[in-house]
């Protein structure tokens, strides 16, 4: 891995993370609240300064006599409207629009902008006066500096508060995250580990931790129940079967074995199913290459089927190889053939695309809104659970999918073709 | 062979030390795991058959520590636990088979028999014959040909591992369970009738056309194939 490939997935967490996401958000708000505030405040501090000075220029034409004055000084320029002579043009446009701020793009005499009233002196003639007004502007330049400085100041810490704590937080989230991931895949030892107790990350951490401890020890008892179940029931079925051995033989002695055959198949596949779904990891997972998988079921299973006056078809294109547990897919493919010859029409195929592979039949087929229930372990459509079979193949197929982190798809077989079957997929993409 | 048992069952236990003594085995049964680890470290057997649970120490712990002392007799686990990581479990603790509780007496024997000959195969590699011949019916498995009375008979793969299995024993009970195990390496019973089905294929090419039958049916227990 190059170091840059190194540096973004070490801050690849940046990007997710919700307190450094928060504080962005509260840092933008913030910096539009300011600029807001700021132009507003300058605006109103501008439009003060300026109606205070206008009232100063208008006290000051007041207390004068135009005649008096012996022209401008380098503070003040105070005109008759019929002698403008010697002022710059912007002078004009103010007086045709009866005062205002006047900007000059050099200095005229010691200042670039004036403050220009157009009133009456104390004669009631009237007259130009005007201040220079640089003095405000650069208090009005200094404030806006303040509040930019400070609010430029308040963003840094907010984000820097933000990134500080996201990388606080990161550790335990990213602890959180990986324990939900190894219990997610069946490691239920899988623990965050973290003793402290501050905040509410940290109570979810203690929460999940509680969980995946009452999770594992349902799992042994689980484990351990079916266990003694095996254990209580097996032995007397050994002696139930060495009893029926030590008989003489005959028609009887070999109707009792069959029995007793059964019933331990019966036994069998619960504590298959259980296991099944008890298991954990992938251990005993192998490749398994769906296509040849296939192509054996069909050498075994195509005799069985034929004998039952039906026909077998293979159906497999560009097949992949998926990691599994091999005994186990042979398992489901069995009781999916099983489920199809005794509730099937005439002909099974037997499929596999892709990384997919099922059992398909023409026959009955069930309604849909069934779908979920058959694949629930002891559930039979017929109610007088009249048919063979244990009632357990669909849900030990379906057992089987969920330890390979598969689908099980129950659909319509073909229903361009009108054919109502079943058609089960166990798709492991 | 000289057979240690570990079985605490007040049935099984002597029935299968019977049956083993029976093929004239000689057999030492015991039914608390502390006193079979003594006499097992004391003496030499050709073969451990340990119970998984039982009294005193189970046997798990009691062939762990006997490899733990480099003890290499061979170990067959009868577990009432069954099933996959009871197997686990048990070929970790150095066990060579399992056996899962109820079984065939017949498959008891015969996994004995085969332990026993792995361990005779070891010290004199002789390898297993080419040609199989019963009566009138030859199996060669180089040129995979099959003859019956001077007939070729065309069989399928999976029918010619089936016949070879059955060769290889002849006169000896084969159960479905051991058929299932060894010519379709299924550890589990599928429910659907595969052994029967086959079993009738191979039948209707080697026996039916001929008038003595080799595969005879012994209900609720498995197969027989010649006497």
């Amino acid at each position: 891995m190059s170091l840059a490939n190194r540096v973004t997935k070490r801050l690849g967490w940046l990007r997710r993370s919700s307190t450094l996401r928060l504080s962005l958000l509260l840092s933008v708000i913030f910096a539009v609240g300011m600029a807001i505030t700021i132009f507003v405040a300058l605006e109103v501090g501008e439009d003060a300064i300026e109606q205070s000075v206008d009232e100063t220029l208008q006290a000051l034409a007041g207390a004068t006599a135009l005649e008096d004055v012996e022209g401008d000084s380098p503070a003040m320029i105070l005109r008759s409207l019929d002698d403008l002579d010697g002022l710059p043009q912007p002078f004009r446009r103010a007086v045709d629009r009866n005062g205002g701020t006047v900007d000059l793009d050099r200095n005229f005499q010691r200042s670039e902008t004036w403050r220009v009233l157009v009133t009456d002196d104390s004669n009631g003639d009237p007259i130009l006066i005007a201040v220079p007004v640089e003095d405000s502007d650069r208090a009005q330049e200094l404030l806006a500096g303040v509040l930019w400085t400070t609010a430029a100041l308040v963003i840094a810490v907010t984000l820097a508060i933000g990134f500080g704590t996201g990388l606080l937080a990161q550790r335990r989230l990213v602890r959180i995250n990986d324990t939900l991931h190894r219990l997610g895949t069946g490691d239920l030892c899988a623990r965050t580990g973290l003793k402290r107790s501050k905040d509410d990350l940290d109570d979810i951490a203690h929460e999940l931790d509680r969980t995946a401890s009452e999770l594992e020890r349902l799992v042994a008892q689980a484990r351990h129940l079916s266990g003694s179940i095996a254990h209580d029931l097996r032995t007397p079925l050994a002696r139930l079967r060495a009893r029926l051995e030590d008989l003489p033989e005959g028609e009887e002695r070999g109707a009792a074995l069959e029995e007793a055959t059964r019933m331990t198949g019966v036994f069998d596949t619960i504590m298959r199913v259980a296991r099944i779904e008890a298991a954990q990891g992938n251990d005993g997972f192998e490749p398994v290459a769906l296509g040849q998988f296939v192509d054996e079921l069909a050498e075994t299973f195509g005799p069985v089927v034929e004998d039952a006056g039906k026909t077998l078809t293979l159906d497999t294109d560009v097949a992949s190889t998926v990691m599994a547990d091999r005994q186990m897919l042979v398992q489901a493919a069995a009781n999916l053939i099983q489920n199809a010859l005794v509730h099937g029409g005439k002909d099974i195929a037997l499929f596999a695309h892709g990384s997919a592979f099922g059992v398909a039949d023409n026959g009955a087929g069930v309604p849909s809104e069934q779908y979920d229930e058959v694949i629930k372990p002891m559930v039979r459509l017929d109610a007088a659970r009249s048919s063979e079979g244990t009632g357990l193949g669909l849900a030990l197929v379906r057992a089987v999918a969920d330890r390979h982190g598969a689908k099980l798809i129950l659909a319509q077989n073909d229903p361009d073709q009108n054919l109502k079957g079943l058609r089960v997929t166990l798709n492991f993409a | 062979m000289r057979i240690l048992l570990l079985e605490d069952d007040k049935h099984l236990g002597p029935w299968v030390a019977g049956g083993l003594r029976e093929e004239g085995h000689v057999v030492d049964h015991f039914e608390d795991g502390k006193d079979a680890l003594m006499a097992a470290m004391g003496q030499e057997f050709d073969l451990l058959i340990l119970d998984r649970m039982v009294p005193g120490l189970d046997g798990l712990s009691v062939l762990k520590s006997l490899r733990a002392s480099k003890n290499t007799s061979p170990a067959l686990f009868l577990t009432a636990l069954g099933e996959v990581d009871a197997r686990v479990e048990g070929f970790d603790a150095g066990g060579d088979d399992y056996l899962t509780k109820p079984f065939a007496f017949a498959e008891l024997s015969a996994r004995v028999n085969a332990l026993g000959r792995r361990r005779d195969s070891s010290d004199s590699a002789e390898p297993a014959s080419t040609v199989l011949r019963f009566a009138d019916l030859t199996l060669d498995m180089l040129s995979r040909s099959c003859i019956r009375q001077e007939q070729e008979i065309d069989l399928m793969a999976k029918e010619f591992k089936l016949l070879e299995y059955f060769m290889r024993r002849p006169g000896r009970l084969v159960t479905r369970t051991m058929l299932l195990e060894q010519v379709w390496d299924m550890s589990f019973d599928p429910t659907t009738s595969v052994v029967e089905t086959h079993i009738s294929r191979l039948r209707s090419k080697i026996d039916k056309p001929f008038k003595e039958a080799l595969i005879r049916t012994r209900r609720g227990e498995g197969y027989v194939f010649g006497k």
